[in-house]
């Protein structure tokens, strides 16, 4: 077979189709695993990182150079350039240590606090929020799949409400959150739109529904206050898309894929089982995950991810369709040699015909 | 007028079907039946063993499971004020909290809901939580729970540095340990000396009466 371009290879995958090799995509890397993995280097373009790693999607966080307030040196600072998630209506805090915001509270409690949609979320139609990403979109990306980040309004609703909020809310105020779903969604669609008309390769769309247990919702509740809302993103998508949710989404998958979209990431293990979605789902859909963040490329050792790489991509990877990632992105604290060993393993078992398959 | 055992019955379908307005309509029609407060919610406590079941069972989700603890929880707050004196309907006292570096809190927040709804007090420390923190709680609140929380795998290590910390301030042995959270697992719960481990918030419920 002709060797494709990592670009080739991974649209070819998310068209269900076997690609030459079957291609690697993080839907992040963490800017500090990024640096330890180039051996300490910041002044690295995307492409370059992608290509020493030998990932085939680009990841979306990179740097730009500036001059800090009273300083001549340069700083360069890790920005999510292609993100186009909407913010949280919420109360943020900050971790001291880390830097790391979080959300403290979800403001979004009653119809009236509906209002803050309006000072909370930017206007989606300012073309300065889309001259960055244009910017970066035509310098040399060399042959890499590039993606931009959305959501498509249930994670923000979500968060933004509080889960036990919204809990009680499905019972108490039903319209209250098929509104506030509604309006992130508008939102998202709007900028889809935008986005469409620029050289993203793909979407990839997060919103967690589930944990580890199960979905936060059941097939009726999904139907009912999820499913009509997400739509209106995903046919404002002109593109090929990822549809990532965190945890056991089993159970409603079957309503979740009705929004067509091309991919399902990220089959968290301790959650699902990617043997049976491949069995399941397979035919239908790109298979995006599943290698271990609570455990192997946290905690294991580099022969460990070796083995669940080959395990991956002997059963997943059969027959293609298959995107093989982390479990959820590459954190800061994954160890570097596991990465690394990530890296290798995908070269040595990745190569169509499938050569380690028994 | 409604046989006791039926009028039971009936609240406790009401509590599981979280209708919290017909468990209170019940619990005052047992009040006004001179039935003690004390019977009424032990008769209306295992109705969140029964949600926990349709919850592991899949037959509940997380809407259906929250209202029903809250109309539990609100039938207990009206029953609260009516207990004799001496008469607790308290089962055990927990501190819950997501260890130092994590701020995750939804899991944390819907297990102390569970909790709270099945008979536990719960003093909720928060996110971020250092193990001195739940040391000092400890010993102020004399739980017979320190519950903790964990999202990320980073931040596991903090649940093994605070069972330790309660060790050395040598009140290990007066708490029970339960540890939960995504990359949480039994084994790493063996591992730290935990005494237990729970998946979900019903199962926490199940883990910390079976300690009683």
């Amino acid at each position: 077979m002709k060797e494709m371009t990592p670009r080739e290879r991974v649209m070819t995958a998310l068209r269900g189709g076997i690609p030459d090799r079957v291609p690697w995509g993080e839907a992040a890397v963490d800017w500090k695993l990024q640096v330890r993995l180039m051996e300490g280097r910041v002044d690295f373009k995307p492409a370059e990182f992608c290509r020493k790693m030998g990932m085939s999607c680009l990841t979306n966080l990179v740097t730009i150079e500036h001059k800090r307030d009273g300083s001549e040196a340069p700083h360069r600072q890790a920005v999510r350039v292609f993100d186009f998630t909407p913010p949280w209506i919420a109360e943020m805090a900050v971790d001291d240590y880390s830097g790391r915001r979080f959300v403290r509270k979800g403001l979004l409690t009653t119809r009236d606090s509906l209002k803050l949609f309006d000072s909370f979320l930017p206007d989606p139609d300012d073309p300065a929020s889309y001259e960055d990403a244009a910017r970066m979109l035509d310098e040399s990306q060399e042959d890499f799949a590039v993606f931009a980040r959305l959501r498509a309004g249930s994670a923000s609703m979500l968060v933004s409400m509080g889960i036990d909020q919204f809990a009680y809310n499905v019972f108490d105020q039903p319209d209250f959150v098929k509104e506030a779903h509604r309006r992130f969604s508008e939102w998202s669609a709007r900028v889809v739109e935008h986005l469409n008309k620029l050289n993203f390769d793909f979407y990839w769309v997060f919103d967690d529904l589930a944990d580890t247990h199960g979905p936060w919702m059941d097939m009726t509740i999904y139907h009912e206050f999820f499913q009509p809302y997400q739509k209106m993103v995903a046919d404002a998508i002109k593109k090929p898309w990822i549809f990532h949710s965190d945890g056991n989404i089993l159970p409603i998958l079957d309503g979740i894929l009705t929004l067509g979209m091309d991919g399902i990431h990220s089959i968290q293990p301790s959650a699902m089982d990617i043997n049976e979605v491949k069995r399941k789902y397979g035919e239908k859909i790109c298979i995006i995950g599943n290698i271990d963040l609570d455990y192997t490329l946290t905690q294991g050792t580099p022969e460990e991810v070796d083995q669940e790489v080959k395990e991956r991509i002997n059963y997943v990877g059969r027959n293609g369709g298959y995107i093989i990632s982390s479990a959820n992105s590459l954190t800061e604290y994954c160890k570097t040699e596991n990465v690394w060993a990530m890296a290798e393993a995908i070269k040595k078992y990745g190569k169509y015909p499938l050569t380690s398959v028994p | 007028m409604i046989q006791k055992n039926l009028l039971f019955e009936e609240m406790k379908k009401a509590a599981i079907n979280g209708e919290r307005d017909l468990v209170k309509k019940y619990i005052q029609e047992g009040l006004d039946q001179n039935y003690t407060a004390l019977e009424i919610i032990e008769s209306l406590v295992p109705a969140m063993d029964v949600v926990g079941n349709k919850f592991a069972s899949g037959e509940f989700y997380l809407p259906q499971m929250m209202i029903a603890a809250r109309a539990m929880s609100e039938g207990i707050e009206m029953l609260k004020p009516l207990l004799l004196p001496g008469q607790t309907i308290t089962k055990a006292k927990a501190i819950f909290g997501t260890v130092k570096g994590d701020y995750h809190d939804i899991g944390k927040n819907i297990v102390k809901i569970i909790l709270e709804s099945g008979g536990y007090e719960v003093i909720d420390l928060g996110v971020d939580v250092a193990p001195e923190r739940f040391v000092e709680a400890s010993k102020k609140e004399k739980p017979r729970f320190v519950l903790m929380s964990a999202l990320l795998t980073l931040t596991m290590p903090m649940m093994d540095k605070t069972i330790k910390a309660l060790g050395e301030a040598g009140i290990r042995d007066a708490v029970k340990i339960g540890v939960g959270g995504a990359p949480v697992t039994q084994k790493f719960a063996d591992h730290i000396g935990a005494d237990f481990y729970a998946d979900d918030a019903p199962g926490a419920l199940k883990k910390c009466n079976g300690l009683l």
